[in-house]
């Protein structure tokens, strides 16, 4: 009868040592995944949304080669010369104008090479009649930020990179 | 008998009260991490913010915005000839903006072979323009247009190209 009972003892005791155990094990996994978690860098997305709103502002302000009779225009002008298929007063074609410091613009601004943060992006530029200038670059991903700006005269700009 | 079979109810009644207040920790511990995880994201979604205000201050300040001078008033605009009056009194200002570098960069045109600091005898024929060079900390940067007036066949004319303003600050300035 005593022998029955040190072995229920016996064994209550491991199962008391093995649920200590069990519980010392997964209180020390949870401890190094709360350390891990809390100790991660806030994760800095690569495109902020203003970085697009600038750059969108910043290039309609540019200095084209194409002029007026008065002066050399801005990409802003030229976007609408372009809409009305107008010519530059030196002769240039306001969108071939527009495509070619556009794509340089965009180029030099985004850089889309492998290895690099920014994976691609896309311009758009419509106008009430019809898509003024679409210039694309790289993959489209699922993370991006854009910016939209609406012109006078019924142009819209929409640019988006994608990270 | 009866003592080791209390003794051993005692123990068991221990294990569990620390079983139950293990979980209780440990369902303390998750929450906090929740609302710690939340306030970090809102931390950094302020830095952001502070970033951006910091830097947009910058470029349209009166010491570094066009104004009126290249048609309407622009947003994100410096004048490059007031820039390098500027350059040229940077150590007055050293203390005024709380930062701890100022660099304007040229992105395009691009400026065929090496990078060239800008100075008042190379001026326009450089890419960068540096107001104040602490060294480096917290980085930030947005694009701005860089404009000038340019004297063409005795015309002066307004030429705006792409640049980079990039600011860094340490933490004592947030």
């Amino acid at each position: 009868m005593g022998e029955i009972m040190n072995k229920k003892n016996k064994k209550a005791q491991e199962e008391m040592v093995g649920f200590a155990l069990i519980i010392i094990v997964v209180s020390i996994i949870l401890m190094i995944f709360l350390a891990f978690y809390l100790n991660r860098e806030p994760k800095k997305e690569t495109v902020e949304s203003y970085e697009a709103e600038s750059f969108t502002q910043a290039f309609l302000q540019y200095t084209t080669s194409c002029t007026d009779n008065f002066e050399f225009l801005n990409v802003q002008d030229v976007i609408y010369e372009c809409d009305i298929r107008n010519t530059c007063a030196n002769g240039e074609d306001p969108c071939e104008v527009l495509e070619r410091n556009l794509k340089g613009i965009l180029g030099e601004s985004w850089n889309v090479k492998t290895g690099s943060p920014v994976k691609g992006y896309e311009l758009n530029i419509v106008s009430s009649k019809w898509v003024i200038l679409n210039i694309s670059e790289g993959q489209k991903t699922v993370n991006s930020k854009g910016s939209a700006q609406y012109l006078p005269k019924d142009v819209d700009i929409y640019f988006v990179a994608y990270y | 008998m009866k003592q080791k079979k209390a003794q051993m109810k005692i123990q068991q009644m221990a294990f569990m009260l620390l079983a139950v207040t293990l979980f209780f920790v440990f369902v303390g511990l998750f929450i906090f991490m929740i609302a710690y995880s939340g306030l970090k994201d809102s931390a950094s979604t302020l830095e952001e913010k502070n970033a951006l205000l910091l830097v947009t201050k910058l470029a349209n300040s009166p010491e570094f915005s066009c104004g009126g001078s290249f048609g309407n008033e622009k947003t994100n605009c410096i004048d490059a000839d007031k820039v390098m009056a500027l350059k040229t009194n940077s150590n007055k200002y050293s203390n005024f903006w709380g930062v701890d570098s100022i660099e304007i960069r040229k992105i395009y045109p691009v400026a065929y072979g090496v990078r060239v600091e800008c100075t008042l005898t190379n001026y326009p024929q450089c890419d960068i323009i540096k107001i104040l060079d602490n060294g480096i900390s917290s980085e930030f940067s947005n694009f701005v247009s860089l404009c000038r007036k340019e004297n063409i066949e005795g015309k002066v004319h307004d030429k705006c190209e792409i640049a980079k303003i990039t600011v860094s600050y340490g933490g004592d300035n947030e």
